[in-house]
């Protein structure tokens, strides 16, 4: 039951981040699940994905309602994404778990440093 | 045209980091459609959710097939993760771009380093 507590809290920050930035948490639920949770790197990606997906639906529900969703070009970057997802999970299964976490941590600080530099 | 071949570009980009690192996508959804397409800050947050669900769907498709996605886990995160995306979603509405921005920002940074200062120690 403790797990179950701490597992519903650790959802709950990537929630929060997620309504926030307009991100899916999985910048944060992938280390969550890493570092205090014992998943391996690709299963906690894996999971990452199964969570954005009703989290990503309860905040766009909430922007819909406050006028902040435009359709169109979110379709047109579905069409891309769809697409990209695939080749990207295919890839993924094939790296190793220390690299895949190297690849994870230098895209989040480059992401990072343009945020700030804009 | 060409609006549009940036777009489905962006999003194949976005699609594929998506895929292979777990995430939604929306951290680099959401630049492109401010300094590509101008959008708004609020805007592009919008949009990111709504391409994000679709996106990570066909992430899952592929890893379930390989057992990489632990549902009992998932859903406990959901649990919580839905809550938090209801409250803070609402009142993002009254929160400043610009300082939404920089929120973004520092908290991307910081964990991206601890993510990288773990595998060195590793």
């Amino acid at each position: 039951m403790d797990n179950k507590l701490k597992v519903i809290s650790f959802g709950f920050i990537a929630g929060i981040l997620s309504g926030l930035l307009g991100v899916g948490g999985g910048i944060i639920l992938v280390p969550l699940m890493v570092t205090y949770l014992g998943i391996t790197q690709h299963i906690a990606h894996g999971t990452s994905l199964a969570v954005i997906v009703p989290t990503a639906v309860a905040g766009s529900i909430v922007y819909g309602f406050n006028g902040n969703i435009n359709f169109m070009p979110a379709l047109n970057l579905a069409v891309g994404s769809i697409l990209g997802a695939s080749l990207g999970a295919r890839w993924m299964k094939k790296i190793p778990a220390k690299q895949l976490k190297q690849l994870f941590g230098v895209f989040l600080v480059l992401v990072g440093i343009r945020m700030l530099i804009s | 045209m060409t609006i549009i071949l940036i777009t489905l570009l962006a999003g194949l980009v976005a699609g594929i980091l998506s895929g292979l690192l777990g995430v939604g996508g929306g951290l680099l959804l959401i630049p492109i459609m401010i300094f590509l397409l101008g959008m708004s800050q609020h805007a592009a947050q919008g949009i990111s959710l709504l391409v994000i669900i679709p996106t990570a769907m066909a992430g899952i498709w592929q890893l379930h097939k390989a057992k990489m996605v632990n549902y009992n886990l998932a859903l406990y995160l959901a649990c919580g993760s839905i809550l938090g995306a209801l409250i803070s979603s609402t009142f993002v509405q009254y929160i400043p771009a610009a300082q939404l921005k920089l929120i973004f920002g520092v908290f991307v940074i910081i964990m991206g380093i601890r993510t990288i200062l773990k595998t060195l120690k590793s």
